[in-house]
């Protein structure tokens, strides 16, 4: 960082910023990725859109709760502020190591956030930052101070000044601004303000301890109690409206022993292991579990294979529906919803889109379906991962009041993904096989993303830590959920789990080894320890990580059985998982009775119809009995299939689409026998009837073609019987997350958007060689403030020498452009070619190569040898 | 990992009975779990909270439930489970009930909100009294029951530690002169006397009358004994008087005939039921001494008006004896709560293992319906379907033919249908036994049928219960109280005394094929068939050849 040691102290953001290195502008932009959508023109660009309100709250909100207890300690301290004063307030007058060990990195990463900037000396809160944070009457602080004394004696008479001056000893002075800033050294001088205090009353000191900690303002009759009149009259709570007082910052911040916070938390709270289980023990319950889930999620669709329930005009499953299938699977309804949800998330299901409008299975299903178990698992995991849908709010009501229906809008959750990678990153923290105290959790993913109405709530102690925010409701839900999709097992991530989220297979040692030494380092933190930001893994680095997941899954899944026990009471029993083959026979054969690491079948007349109807004779079936049974098949059983088979197929029934019917066998044996009735279909079921496969309509021009006059019958009489199909969808994509903000960008966006913003900014502040056309008049196309601000204007000759000068030495140009529309602009280009007319470069503001016409080219200059 | 057990998220246990480990895990997970079917190979155990609540009553705690499934369990058990087992258990205990020297008897919670739930409910408002303080509050002593059941349901299960009434002491001792209780038999009595009530589930035959006098003999003292029928008490007081220190004097009957009220008491369901004018006249048998035991024989045929009686006698020792505590009602949980849980259990193949049953060859001889019977059934009321299919003709040649083909041996037929029941007396030429013969004459018979005077009889529903026959050892079943479980178990019970000769029982039940009669059939072999007795079919015709 050659840049920063050369500069002087910058003058503003955008000067911070712009001797920041790449890295750790790529750092800001990761964290922030709301500043490069859509990529700024430059620095300068940057510097603002990072102090607009809307970023700045969003980057205060993503902050940990140290940071923004440091923030809103800035907030209230000088501006700027020292790290000797911020440390102070961070830390009181007896100094807190933990803080001061703390202190740094916080600091640091509001640098690198740009909340804050300037060096150690002057340390300055983006102003934004300060109006949101610093304590005023509406928006009262979370760090529970009042106005400084300057504040809160705007408005007050000049002899009110003078008489509080002599009240507390001081000389009176010209002018109320000296006045009030005496008053506030005094107020600022522990010493001389504890001798202050000394002399009131107990009671006055009572009312003061009253407010030390927040809220500062108290309520004062009209005529106040004498040991009330003693604190006013001495300037200790000053009046802010009729029968209001506050209790000014300095004094509060005395009586606070110098601390802007009552419990400053450097330390993120650990997450505590509740139980430890050995690691061979969490890796197959959690199999066990992804087991289940796959055999419930198959369940589900084949409980819908058919078509399954319609939905709901306003989108979603009617609450009839998901207690149907709460029953069917056999669970509670919130489980039921997050099933669906899985299915759902992972594309399996969808709504066919038709006039009716049901939910069926996409075809996306039956791909999966062939997939081995493990990798079947992977999918519904990393979709679930990913997701945004939070299937825990089901149930309950939107702000409209609406109930929110399970597979129905308004499920997205933005923060979902994000809580639920911390969560499982989290767990991955804790020793291998350890499940964590749930409390423990939630606290630490608090003080990693404070409330920050919440923390205010705490901080002033009226309340017990709450954790219904959502955020904490969604860690909780992750938490049941990766237990019921064995992601967890025991409550202890295993290790597909932790391959999942992408997560070194064993534990590190300690994150936060590096802290930067002393106050004085300027590092960014992104140097010293792993952002706490989440950085999304890409798609490919997402799809390896299931992919390790479910490579690590595989050998954990109990190998499929080929064989079942009989029994005389016409049951089976599998004892483990079945091969695919065996699993589908049984199924039709017969009915399931209970699910689990085994599986129980029952045998009924009804099943084994259902078998013979699918095609089986009983033959088939004794055989497939006796081949899969370990045990000699029970006579029961074996006598149960042949009773039914006795009985099937007594009655046949048939599809036709048309008939034929006449009085006069011999006139059908004419049909039958003519040729060009055989593409009808014919068959003959009584000597007066012949059955047609062709439609009726069909089957009237066939037969009027051989020269029969046939006559239509009413539809009365007519047979139609199609077959039960499985019903899908048209092809269906699953649901995208809806993150809320944009994506967070990868390392190759950053490089890019970094470039072009200092290419941009290159552009805009470059001092430039002067031009032989010298400047130009030419319309400013460029909004960017660029110093000069008009194109550079050579000929077309001296332009076209210059470009292919500057592709053989490789050197960036500055040209001015004007486009198509019309529209002039600036350009830092390096050419690669010239030829036919056009010139096609390197474009650093755009950052991609772009090919301009050179006669649209309005000059060109290079760039100053001292631009970097 | 490769114990004999799988836990099914359902909450079912499968238990593999030829793994070496079978045993052991089977007493491991006894305590809490129920043994829904006992076949073959894979014998089913169920969880549910009323066995977790009993096992925390006789003193276990989750940890060991949860132990014991982690140990055996082939495949990991799912947290959930486990998470649920505990939480349930932990339900356990939390109300308490029992005797305060001033309040007399009190509810008191550990868990504050707890009582206060509960006190919330309406169906506790009524039962409770005064709150005494705000842990505890006064249970009127006649709502014991009653406020237990209803806590059960509420699923705040409370321990009750009001202990029992000692009762009126009456000497009472075993007379094992030449016999003794058999192991199981102790087994039953202790644990029953450990738990303080409950109810034993012993098969048919495997003498749970012996039971009822081991109870006695341990309690020591004035005693109820609750029968279905006169026959069935007479047989108990023959019975008392062979195997204990009782003598005919100390044992009176309180039935329909005879109204004697002894150290020693044997009552009929059926008189206690009996109403007169909206009251129940013989109520205060239960109050007309200080009983120390009560007897509950047959307790899954315990009638709906006695469930209320015995509400009040929470604070006197309750023992049930049944062979198959499936009621077609599905009030067994009411059995558990007013009576008490499940205290002895064994399954009928391994009584049958130790030779204490016998062996039983249970065959389904279906006949096929003539062709104007086919038509004529299709036409048949739909509640006289039943009873067309099951009175077949058809029947009656088969059972003939099974009668020839035991000739000499003890046979029984039973049915449901007089009828039909009359029509094969006079073919089979053996006397029939139904609601209207006489207790005298049904005693008559049953004694020359015992002396083997005659060979074949005749036998209505009446007969269900409690007729003692030591040597049947054919039972053939013409008809049924249609899908009735515990009746199917019952009728094959007549059979299952151990012969004399190591013989083996035949139980015949002939059914008309494709008709009502063939699904209750199949739902009557339910209960048998998870006991393990594989019913083997027959068609009629094999049958009716077997004899040509």
């Amino acid at each position: 960082m050659s840049t920063e040691e050369k500069s002087a102290a910058p003058r503003s953001l955008a000067e911070a910023l712009r001797v920041r290195d790449d890295v750790s502008l790529a750092a800001l932009l990761r964290s922030r990725p709301d500043l490069i959508t859509p990529v700024p023109t430059d620095l300068t660009q940057l510097a603002t859109r990072a102090g607009t309100r809307a970023s700045v709250v969003r980057a205060l909100e993503r902050l940990d709760r140290f940071a923004l207890q440091t923030a809103e300690a800035l907030a209230v301290a000088p501006d700027p502020a020292s790290y000797g004063e911020l440390l102070a307030l961070m830390g009181g007058d007896e100094e807190d190591p933990a803080v001061a060990a703390a202190l740094p990195r916080a600091v640091a990463l509001l640098r690198e956030q740009a909340l804050v900037w300037g060096a150690d000396d002057r340390l300055r809160l983006v102003r934004t930052a300060r109006e949101l944070l610093a304590p005023s009457p509406q928006h009262p602080s979370p760090t529970g101070l009042g106005p400084t004394v300057r504040e809160a004696t705007a408005g007050m008479s000049p002899g009110r000044i003078q008489e509080i001056l002599a009240a507390v000893g001081l000389p009176s002075t010209h002018d109320s601004v000296s006045a009030v800033a005496a008053l506030g050294a005094l107020f600022a001088d522990r010493r001389r303000t504890a001798a202050l205090l000394a002399g009131l009353p107990a009671e006055s000191r009572e009312v003061l301890d009253r407010l030390v900690w927040g809220p500062p303002y108290g309520q004062v009759t009209h005529d106040p109690a004498a040991h009330l009149r003693a604190l006013l009259d001495r300037g200790l709570l000053l009046p802010t409206a009729p029968g209001t007082v506050v209790l000014p910052r300095e004094v509060a911040l005395h009586l606070r022993a110098g601390r802007a916070h009552r419990v400053p938390e450097p330390v993120p709270p650990p997450v505590e292991a509740a139980a430890t289980h050995r690691p061979q023990v969490v890796d197959a319950t959690a199999a066990g579990q992804a087991l289940a889930a796959l055999a419930t999620v198959e369940e589900l669709l084949k409980e819908w294979d058919e078509g399954g329930p319609s939905v709901l005009r306003a989108g979603g499953l009617s609450v009839r529906d998901l207690k149907r299938t709460a029953v069917a699977l056999d669970v509670s309804e919130p489980v039921a919803a997050f099933w669906l949800e899985l299915a759902y998330g992972a594309g399996l299901i969808a709504s066919d889109g038709e006039a009716d409008e049901r939910y069926a299975a996409t075809p996306a299903y039956d791909e999966w379906r062939e997939l081995p178990p493990a990798e079947r698992w992977a999918r519904l995991a990393g979709a679930w991962l990913t997701a945004t849908r939070t299937p825990g709010v089901v149930g309950g009501r939107d702000a409209k009041d609406r109930t929110l229906s399970a597979l129905g809008p308004n499920l997205d959750r933005s923060a979902a993904p994000e809580v639920r990678h911390r969560v499982l990153a989290l767990l991955a923290g804790l020793p291998e096989g350890a499940s964590p105290v749930e409390g423990s959790l939630l606290a630490r993913l608090r003080w990693e993303r404070p409330l920050r109405g919440a923390q205010q709530q705490r901080e002033t102690g009226t309340g017990e830590a709450r954790d219904d925010d959502l955020r904490s409701r969604i860690a909780r839900w992750t938490l049941s959920e990766a237990e019921l999709l064995g992601v967890t097992g025991r409550g202890a991530l295993a290790a597909p789990g932790r391959a999942l989220i992408g997560a070194p297979e064993a534990p590190r040692p300690a994150e936060r080894e590096a802290e930067p030494e002393g106050p004085g380092a300027k590092l960014p933190v992104h140097h010293h320890r792993t952002p706490p930001v989440l950085v999304a893994p890409t798609p490919a680095e997402r799809a390896a990580a299931t992919a390790t997941a479910a490579r690590l899954l595989a050998p954990l899944f109990p190998e499929p059985l080929d064989h079942v026990l009989l029994q005389a009471d016409l049951t089976a029993v599998a004892p483990g998982p079945l091969e695919r083959e065996l699993a589908d026979v049984l199924g039709v054969l017969a009915d399931v009775e209970s699910k689990g690491g085994a599986t129980v079948y029952r045998f009924t007349p009804g099943s084994v119809r259902r078998a013979l109807d699918a095609g089986r004779s009983a033959a088939d079936l004794h055989a497939f009995l006796a081949r899969h049974s370990r045990t000699p098949v029970p006579q029961p059983l074996t006598y149960l299939i042949d009773d039914v088979a006795r009985r099937h197929g007594r009655l046949r029934v048939g599809a036709a689409s048309a008939y034929v019917r006449c009085d006069d066998d011999a006139t059908l044996d004419e049909i039958l026998a003519d040729k060009r009735a055989a593409a009808l279909g014919l068959r003959r079921l009584a000597p007066t009837v012949l059955a047609a496969q062709a439609d009726p309509a069909a089957l009237l021009e066939g037969l009027r073609a051989i020269g029969f006059a046939p006559a239509a019958e009413s539809a009365a009489g007519d047979v139609l019987i199609a077959r039960a199909d499985s019903h899908r969808t048209p092809p269906r994509a699953a649901p995208e997350p809806v993150p809320d903000g944009p994506p967070a960008p990868d390392d190759t966006l950053l490089a890019a958007a970094i470039r072009a913003v200092r290419a941009g900014d290159l552009a805009a502040t470059t001092p430039r060689k002067p031009g032989p056309g010298g400047p130009g008049s030419g319309a400013d196309g460029d909004g960017a403030g660029a110093p000069g601000g008009t194109l550079p204007r050579t000929g077309a000759a001296e332009t076209l020498a210059t470009m292919q000068a500057a592709v053989l030495t490789g050197e960036a140009l500055w040209i001015g452009y004007v486009n198509a529309e019309g529209a002039a602009s600036q350009r830092v280009i390096a050419p690669i070619r010239v030829e036919g007319g056009f010139v096609t470069a390197y474009d650093h503001t755009a950052d991609e190569v772009r090919t301009y016409p050179l006669h649209r080219v309005t000059g060109v200059a290079e760039l100053a040898d001292d631009a970097g | 990992m490769n114990g004999p057990l799988i836990v099914q998220s359902d909450k079912t246990l499968l238990l593999e009975v030829d793994h070496e480990q079978a045993a052991d895990c089977r007493r491991a997970i006894a305590p809490f779990a129920e043994l829904e079917r006992a076949p073959e190979h894979i014998h089913t155990y169920r969880v549910t909270p009323l066995g977790l609540w009993n096992a925390r009553a006789a003193g276990h705690d989750a940890e060991q439930v949860v132990d014991a499934l982690v140990e055996y369990s082939r495949y990991p058990v799912p947290h959930a489970l486990l998470v649920d087992i505990a939480e349930t258990m932990d339900r356990y205990g939390r109300l308490t009930l029992s005797k305060h020297p001033a309040h007399g008897l009190v509810l008191t919670t550990t868990d504050r909100p707890v009582l206060e739930e509960v006190l919330k409910s309406k169906r506790i408002a009524p039962l409770v009294g005064a709150r005494i303080d705000p842990d505890t509050v006064a249970v009127h002593p006649s709502e014991r029951g009653q406020i237990k059941q209803t806590l059960l349901k509420l699923g705040w299960p409370a321990e009750d530690l009001a202990g029992y009434v000692d009762g009126e002491a009456h000497p009472i001792e075993l007379a094992e002169d030449g016999w003794a209780l058999r192991p199981y038999q102790k087994q039953a009595v202790e644990n029953f006397w450990h738990g303080g009530s409950g109810v034993v589930v012993l098969p048919c035959g495997a003498g749970k009358t012996l039971v009822g006098a081991g109870a006695m003999a341990q309690a020591r003292s004035t005693t109820l004994i609750l029968v279905t029928n006169t026959v069935s008490a007479r047989q108990w007081k023959h019975e008392l008087v062979k195997r204990t220190s009782l003598t005919e004097d100390e044992i009176g009957e309180y039935s329909g005939t005879r109204k004697e009220i002894r150290p020693v008491t044997i009552a009929t369901y059926q008189v206690l039921t009996t109403r007169r004018k909206g009251v129940y006249p013989h109520l205060e048998l239960f109050d007309s001494r200080d009983w120390g035991l009560i007897v509950y024989d047959e307790v899954h045929l315990l009638p709906a008006p006695v469930f209320k009686f015995t509400a009040d006698l929470q604070a006197r020792r309750r023992l049930g004896l049944t062979a198959t505590l499936v009621r077609e009602d599905g009030r067994e949980s009411d059995v558990f709560s007013l009576i008490g849980p499940k205290r002895f259990d064994a399954p009928w193949k391994e009584i049958e293992a130790q030779g204490y049953i016998a062996p039983a060859d249970c065959v389904e001889v279906r006949v096929n319906l003539t062709d104007s019977e086919r038509l004529a059934y299709a036409t048949a009321e739909t509640e006289e379907k039943y009873r067309f299919c099951a009175t077949t003709d058809t029947k009656r040649k088969v059972t003939e033919a099974i009668v020839r083909r035991f000739a000499g041996q003890q046979i029984l037929v039973i049915g449901q249908y007089i009828d039909q029941l009359d029509e094969l007396g006079e073919h089979l030429g053996a006397p029939v036994i139904k609601g209207e013969t006489s207790n005298a004459q049904r005693e008559k018979l049953f004694e020359s049928f015992r002396q083997g005077e005659i060979s074949v009889l005749v036998v209505s529903k009446v007969a269900n219960f409690s007729i003692d026959l030591p040597e049947a050892t054919v039972a053939i079943q013409v008809s049924g109280t249609f899908g009735s479980r515990q009746e199917e178990a019952q009728r094959l019970g007549r059979v299952l005394r151990p012969k004399a000769d190591g013989h083996q029982a035949h139980f015949y039940s002939v059914v008309a094929r494709d008709t009502l009669d063939q699904d209750f059939a199949a739902h009557r072999q339910r209960f048998l068939a998870e006991q393990g007795y594989a019913y083997r079919i027959m068609d009629a015709d094999e049958v009716l050849a077997e004899e040509g």
